[in-house]
């Protein structure tokens, strides 16, 4: 992939720029009626929390075609400035420019990564172009623990309603978590704070030409900072309110993606985790307080149906893979009316590890494999939300951390069926 | 009379005789060389049995997935078995037809002509075949994955036709390449295909009249079944 420094136009502005301090890249496509707030919520953060700092703002944007680009560059905090930020000296400079290479979040990454690494950037943050709950603060809150504790590594840290952010909560935590010893609550939330020295280091990985580029690079960067011991730490940053996404977003495509990502990575640090026996919390940075959120409605008897369906036509594959017990669990669970329907942990830790040893051993194609996950997925969501129906956020979050400890504790089985020759952990009949 | 009996009994015989004379060592050495080729094939595979042992080609195969794809397609012997067992059958084969050829039959020889030309059609519909299995295989699964997470009921048989239909469209293009029925494989099949389709439509139209029609006045009147609000990311 050619690198975007060596066009002509950006090397110009870049030496125009020569250096900076700190630096915050937004990827966008088609994100013209959201990034303004954005690029002025940056833009005000630099000026109220970095004033004697030369700042950057980078879009690095997918070839939008809604003026997107147009939009970054003409918005400027000039109503009010004067003001808000009396002591604001360094003018703040905005790159915008499309990137290239394979489309995706991951190359848009990687433009903002070399030019980092180009103008020598001591602190650098990514946060997505349709943000709408974002505040200065967030710049502040992903920037200075870098600049001011010599973090590396700044993961974000929302406050969500109960049922949601499910994929995160019941396998990227849990199995990050268990794998890399590191408690990073938000592995995969979309805006992250960095230092230079570990935007170089992501730049150096051959990953670029990979899935990586196209999506998963979320965990990529939390991956690739955990297991290479650099020093990770939380933001809290309140609540995270972004442009909906599209309705029909196939909920399969979305776990292929996600664990997907999330199982290769596992291929390229075994040695990590599998000497990796306990986990610890990171620092968190930011002062809490709790945010009003918007309930949401669930149909639990229609995630009950699809996961009776999926036992029903699925089995036959699961059994390839899934250990005995877990398949006389489900074949019994389908049976189960919706009063009933648990899903307990233990059974579900089982059930991930096992998906992850069936990808690793490649027992089916690796697409037929995550995509079947989807309908025990839907099945323990549907347990999870029968259980915490009546809890309060505290009380959900004790589930949480309950099943993490089933994965940290049941880990060994994940070591011992990763080597071992033949059939993966289940063959169950 | 002497002289005619001779021309029309004696002669024959003897020149009979004589064939078969000068036939029997082509015959005994063509026996023996089957016998040869038998003893060379069986030993061609115990020993590739033992090579692939010591090469621990079964435990590569397993690792591989190899071994799986193999017993998905309703082979239950293992990778080392098959090979060393086709490569013994080609040597066994190869005897054959030398032995065959020894006979020095025009007849055989006329058959052997005919047969080494059609033996590329044979291997091409063979190789469509497997490849079509494997095909169905993938794709009838794709199918049960895709239609079971988007909750259709009818999963099982969607997947069931998707593979059946590809496997069908396999053997069809088989026995084409292999000039059996040209026309009546091709009218068959659409005969065949069309039929389906037919009675979907009309299982769908009679049967599922209302569903259609409930399906309808959601749409249009707006009253959709809420969807579920969580997010999962």
């Amino acid at each position: 992939m050619p690198s975007i420094i060596l066009r002509k136009d950006i090397q110009e502005k870049l030496d125009e720029v020569r250096d900076a301090d700190i630096l915050v890249g937004i990827p966008s496509y088609n994100n013209a009626s959201t990034i303004g707030h954005v690029v002025k919520a940056v833009q005000a953060g630099f000026a109220k929390y970095f004033p004697d700092k030369k700042c950057v703002l980078v879009n690095s944007d997918g070839g939008s075609t809604d003026g997107t680009m147009d939009v970054v560059r003409n918005t400027t905090l000039e109503d009010g400035s004067t003001i808000l930020f009396s002591h604001r000296t360094n003018r703040i400079l905005t790159i915008a420019t499309p990137y290239s290479g394979i489309p995706g979040k991951g190359s848009a990454f990687r433009t903002i990564f070399e030019i980092a690494d180009e103008l020598n950037a001591k602190a650098c943050a990514v946060v997505d172009s349709d943000l709408r709950s974002i505040t200065p603060e967030w710049i502040e809150l992903l920037i200075k623990p870098v600049m001011e504790n010599s973090l590396d590594y700044v993961a974000p840290l929302y406050h969500r309603h109960k049922f949601d952010g499910t994929i995160t909560n019941s396998i990227v935590y849990p199995l990050t978590r268990a794998l890399y010893g590191k408690r990073v609550r938000q592995p995969i939330g979309g805006d992250f704070g960095f230092s230079g020295n570990l935007a170089r280091f992501y730049l150096s990985k051959d990953v670029w030409e990979s899935d990586v580029a196209k999506f998963g690079i979320d965990i990529w960067m939390t991956t690739t900072a955990m297991a290479n011991d650099f020093k990770v730490c939380h933001a809290f940053l309140g609540a995270k309110i972004h442009d909906p996404k599209d309705p029909g977003a196939d909920l399969s495509a979305m776990l292929y993606q996600v664990v997907g990502a999330t199982f290769d990575l596992m291929e390229t640090y075994p040695d990590v985790w599998s000497r990796t026996h306990k986990s610890v919390s990171v620092p968190t940075f930011g002062f809490h307080y709790d945010v009003g959120l918007e309930p949401v409605s669930v149909n639990v008897e229609r995630m009950i149906d699809k996961f009776r369906l999926g036992v029903k036509e699925l089995i036959q594959i699961w059994k390839e893979f899934l250990p005995g017990e877990v398949i006389d669990f489900l074949v019994k669970a389908e049976e189960l009316p919706k009063d009933k329907f648990f899903m307990p942990d233990e059974i579900w830790v089982q059930i991930v590890y096992s998906f992850a040893i069936a990808s690793h051993k490649k027992v089916i194609n690796k697409e037929h494999l995550l995509k079947s996950l989807t309908p025990l997925y839907i099945g323990r969501t549907a347990s999870f939300v029968i259980d915490a129906w009546e809890s309060s956020a505290r009380e959900v979050e004790e589930k949480i951390e309950n099943l993490c400890l089933a994965f940290e504790s049941r880990k060994e089985f994940l070591i011992e069926n990763w080597n071992s020759f033949g059939e993966s952990a289940g063959g169950g009949e | 009379m002497g002289n005619i009996f001779n021309r029309l009994i004696t002669e024959p015989i003897e020149d009979f005789i004589n064939k078969v004379l000068l036939f029997l060592p082509n015959l005994f050495s063509s026996i023996l060389i089957l016998i040869l080729g038998i003893l060379a094939g069986w030993v061609t595979k115990q020993v590739l049995l033992k090579l692939f042992r010591i090469l621990k080609l079964d435990e590569l195969s397993e690792r591989s997935g190899i071994n799986r794809i193999i017993s998905r397609g309703g082979i239950k012997s293992s990778l080392a078995t098959l090979i060393a067992r086709f490569v013994g059958w080609i040597i066994t084969f190869g005897f054959a037809i030398i032995a065959l050829d020894n006979l020095r039959l025009p007849a055989i020889e006329r058959l052997f002509e005919s047969f080494f030309l059609y033996l590329p059609n044979v291997f091409i519909a063979l190789i469509i075949i497997v490849v079509g299995l494997l095909l169905g295989n993938f794709f009838g699964r794709t199918a049960l994955i895709a239609s079971v997470n988007a909750g259709l009921k009818m999963s099982g048989l969607i997947a069931k036709a998707v593979k059946f239909s590809i496997f069908v469209f396999a053997l069809s293009i088989a026995l084409e390449q292999l000039g059996i029925g040209k026309e009546t494989v091709v009218i068959a099949f659409a005969i065949v295909f069309g039929g389906i389709i037919f009675a979907l439509a009309l299982a769908f139209g009679l049967g599922g009249r209302d569903i259609a029609k409930e399906f309808l006045e959601k749409k249009l009147k707006g009253e959709e079944e809420k969807k579920d609000e969580i997010s999962h990311l």
